[in-house]
């Protein structure tokens, strides 16, 4: 389970594009920017910059680069260390991992290995390697390799705690020979397949050299297996790819990727329209009022696809106002979804109602988000014993008044104005609400310490994803059940579904499991907002799969002009 | 002098020392850690209790889990022998990343400074001279309509319009030198980079004017109303004359206190016009730094404006008695 902040709080500083957490081999929602170049901007760019000496943009840039934008700068690219979003879009180009996702159905898919096996007990995977796979030094990879990337992970040296979690209940790796490893498992887990199909690998004859790992010299000089290989990097600037000649599979199209580093949107934008970027990841405004001209119409691709995510409003089932479930139901039908969605994200995005990503199999269509309504909110919040006794436009109980607050990061727009309407439509039936802004640091450290009542938070999920952290009351005191929810039944469920792995029983739990979810809401889910990307036309086979858009597939476009 | 001057160098050790502990202290006792924050809610989850136990090993590598006081001491130790540490984001050492970004966010700052102070000394005293009158008026409206434009907007708009080639295109959409003027010559370089400059500095500058030229009007106000202005003009002395060498000096006097800021103000970086123009300067680095809670960089940096505001307080108090004899550094024997 990740934590996306930056998907939905993307005005909140450095730190917005960044996923605060990673999951080897998953695709994650990057903010990349791109551009195309129109050839009248581009003259009077030659007749404008002349007179002081500097040449144009164009006339040096290869048709097969493609310039990405980056919202922020990672601080290295080691695939072990790194838990950035912008680092692990850029490494999924030069690393390959054991096991890839395919684009269209996210079914793992062989990469680097040729084929696996795994024992009836579930508790090994063996993994069988292609052979004649260099990296790009021209070093074989081997078992060794995969071996040592592992050790690392385990290594209390080595910096990488986020991954480290996932490799808990792996106990050891094995060689069985130069092309063959075996990864023991010390219990069952149904995603257990993934997590060693997806281990970041690294190569051993370049960082066993015996420095230290975290600061390691190559960490930002990647030397990777996959389709594109590390050229140069310019702080502050860019960070270059260049295709790998050795590379065994089908060479793509492009030659160059040309990451720049822009941390202004609207700049970033304004590249794209001029030509210097080929594509980016735009904002919802932007994507819906500046991106509608002819001109820009006809020179780029408007391309949007939802990723595994959602945001809500969590309540604290630890505190006695919600730990009556008719109370979080009436809040939910209090919460406007349609009208929010409409007003702040301009009616871009889906409505969830529980916590598996919206179009996958284990999230259950039938079950429809609670409507807004007002009206059973007020019966529901009576029958919890929520009333106006003393007339003075606040519903109270036992003396108590029905006051909350509502704490959310500073920096981000939309908590902000969701906080705005929320406190407007609730002080309706008589419910007072205060908003409480934090900065990042500090929000995190309220969750932790479960130091607040109402809060709005994003997650980024896995394609199939494991509810226990979120969920199982296990995770209460110390996990990211901040919101205190505790159903047996659904703890239960999540420990069954850990270890079944026919596909269609899990299902089956997964469904069930939502409608727990949807009648305990702990949450009031909102939305699963989609990544809208804008992409130069001047480049042809642009696809969007179910887990976004692969480079490696696309053509430059013959010119038109 | 000299003796005063060693005095105070002797004095700046123990107030270093003190600025830098709290700075530590602060840092170390506000939520969050970087490798708490990295791990994100997600660090502490998976396992329970072995998730925690993860984050603490990590905490540890990076001596977070040391006492305050022996956590400064470590860092202190180093700073001694000019070892700023490495960095927790990219894993290289401080005084590199420093170095990169300082070169620019100094050209920068120093572009800006001396625009703005050729622009508002003399734009200062012209209206001290014609108090009340019509240019008095108008240039300190302008001035002050500038000082109250955002910069975040004001920048923005330039780009938009004169760069963003939907209405002109005359400058670049940021950063600080082409990407095809890599391979010029040194001239043909810094002619690039002076272009990719000018909207920046222009940003940077605009809001800075009428600070400095109502400081300057107000001080050279208060000395040409004196007496000795007075007795200048009356032995005759050229208009001249009694304004740039009697008046103005003695106005210098306040403007010298400025001094003192003068020297940090030169390190520091604009976060909003860095991020605007791309430009990876000083601004970004600390900004980003304090908000991962990157501790070598933020206590780096830090440090260094210390060092160089006690150094600014230094020289403006020995500057008061160059400017003004009347001024004695130390008290008589």
């Amino acid at each position: 389970m990740l934590l996306e902040k930056g998907l939905i709080y993307g005005n909140a500083g450095p730190y917005s594009t960044r996923t605060m957490d990673q999951l080897p081999g998953e695709y994650r929602i990057v903010k990349i920017f791109f551009r195309f170049f129109s050839s009248r901007a581009l003259a009077l760019a030659v007749a404008l910059s002349l007179p002081i000496g500097c040449g144009d943009f164009s006339s040096v840039r290869d048709r097969h680069t493609l310039y990405i934008h980056l919202g922020s700068e990672p601080g290295h690219l080691n695939p072990i260390t790194s838990t950035e979003a912008v680092a692990s879009s850029i490494n999924q180009h030069i690393y390959e991992t054991l096991l890839d996702r395919d684009y269209d159905t996210a079914e793992l898919v062989p990469q680097l290995a040729e084929s696996w096996s795994i024992s009836p007990d579930r508790l090994r995977y063996r993994f069988r390697l292609k052979k004649g796979v260099f990296w790009s030094d021209g070093v074989e990879l081997t078992a060794d390799d995969i071996i040592y990337s592992f050790r690392t992970i385990k290594d209390p040296k080595v910096a990488c705690a986020p991954l480290k979690v996932y490799y808990i209940d792996v106990r050891e790796v094995r060689k069985i020979d130069r092309y063959t490893v075996e990864f023991l498992y010390s219990k069952q887990y149904f995603r257990a397949l993934e997590i060693c199909g997806t281990i970041p690998i690294v190569p051993e004859h370049i960082f066993a050299d015996g420095t230290d790992f975290n600061t390691h010299k190559n960490n930002r000089f990647p030397v990777g297996t996959g389709p594109y290989r590390f050229e140069r990097w310019d702080t502050g600037k860019r960070i270059v790819l260049v295709r790998n000649d050795s590379y065994k599979g089908k060479a793509p199209d492009l030659h160059r990727i040309v990451y720049r580093i822009v941390a202004e949107p609207n700049i970033a934008l304004q590249m794209v329209k001029k030509g210097e970027m080929d594509m980016m990841s735009v904002r919802a405004i932007q994507w819906v009022r500046q991106t509608n001209s002819d001109r820009f119409v006809k020179n780029f691709y408007k391309l949007q696809y939802y990723l595994p995510t959602y945001n809500y409003i969590g309540w604290n089932a630890a505190r006695p106002l919600f730990a009556d479930r008719r109370v979080r139901l009436a809040m939910t039908h209090l919460i406007n979804r349609d009208a929010i969605l409409d007003k702040l994200l301009f009616g871009i995005g889906e409505v969830v109602s529980g916590s598996s990503y919206i179009y996958s199999k284990g999230y259950d269509k039938s079950i429809k988000p609670w409507p807004y309504d007002p009206e059973r909110a007020r019966e529901l919040l009576a029958r919890a014993g929520w009333r106006d006794t003393d007339g003075d436009g606040i519903l109270d109980r036992a003396g108590k008044k029905f006051a909350f607050t509502f704490t959310i990061p500073s920096g981000s727009k939309f908590a902000e104005r969701l906080g705005t309407i929320m406190k407007e439509d609730l002080s309706k039936v008589g419910i007072e609400m205060d908003i409480n802004r934090y900065e990042w640091a500090v929000f995190v450290q309220k969750l932790h310490q479960r130091d607040f009542d109402a809060v709005t938070l994003a997650w980024s999920l896995s394609w199939e994803d494991d509810p226990y952290q979120l969920w199982h009351s296990t995770q209460v005191a110390g996990g990211s059940n901040f919101c205190s929810f505790k159903n047996a039944e659904a703890d239960d469920l999540i420990i069954r579904l850990r270890k079944e792995f026919d596909e269609k029983k899990r299902i089956r739990m997964y469904h069930r499991f939502h409608r727990i979810l949807h009648e305990e809401q702990p949450y009031t889910f909102l939305y699963c907002t989609p990544a809208q990307v804008v992409v130069s036309k001047r480049f042809s086979d642009v696809k969007v799969h179910l887990r976004g858009l692969n480079y490696l597939e696309w053509k430059v476009a013959a010119i038109d002009d | 002098m000299i003796k005063y001057i060693l005095k105070r160098l002797l004095l700046i050790v123990p107030t270093f020392i003190g600025i830098s502990l709290i700075t530590y202290a602060m840092i170390r006792l506000a939520p969050g850690d970087y490798t708490t924050l990295r791990a994100g809610l997600q660090g502490e989850l998976k396992a329970g209790a072995i998730g925690n136990e993860i984050i603490e090993q990590e905490k540890r590598l990076y001596g977070l889990d040391k006492p305050v006081i022996v956590g400064y001491w470590d860092w202190f130790s180093k700073l001694v022998v000019f070892d700023f540490g490495t960095s927790r984001k990219d894993g290289r050492p401080v005084a590199e990343r420093i170095g990169e970004a300082l070169p620019i966010t100094l050209a920068l700052n120093i572009i800006s400074m001396i625009i703005v102070y050729i622009i508002s000394i003399p734009g200062g005293i012209l209206s001290a001279l014609k108090k009340d009158s019509l240019y008095d008026r108008v240039s300190s409206l302008i001035l002050f309509v500038l000082y109250s434009l955002p910069s975040f907007w004001v920048g923005l708009l330039l780009l938009m319009v004169l760069s963003g080639g939907d209405y002109l295109n005359l400058f670049p959409l940021g950063g600080i030198v082409s990407d095809w003027a890599e391979d010029f010559g040194f001239f043909d370089r810094m002619l690039n980079i002076a272009w990719h400059l000018m909207l920046p500095v222009a940003t940077l500058t605009y809001g800075g004017f009428a600070f400095l030229s109502r400081y300057t009007r107000a001080t050279m106000l208060e000395v040409i109303n004196q007496q000795y202005i007075m007795t200048a003009r009356a032995k005759g002395l050229s208009e001249k004359r009694v304004v740039l060498v009697h008046a103005f000096r003695n106005s210098l006097v306040p403007l010298v206190t400025l001094m003192a800021t003068i020297l940090p103000g030169l390190l520091g970086g604009s976060v909003i016009v860095e991020s605007i123009f791309s430009i990876p300067g000083m601004g970004m680095l600390a900004f980003e730094a304090i908000l991962a809670r990157d501790i070598p960089v933020i206590m780096a940096i830090a440090s260094i404006s210390a060092a160089l505001t006690l150094l600014g307080i230094l020289i403006a108090d020995i500057l008061y008695g160059v400017v003004d004899p009347r001024i004695r550094l130390e008290a008589g024997q």
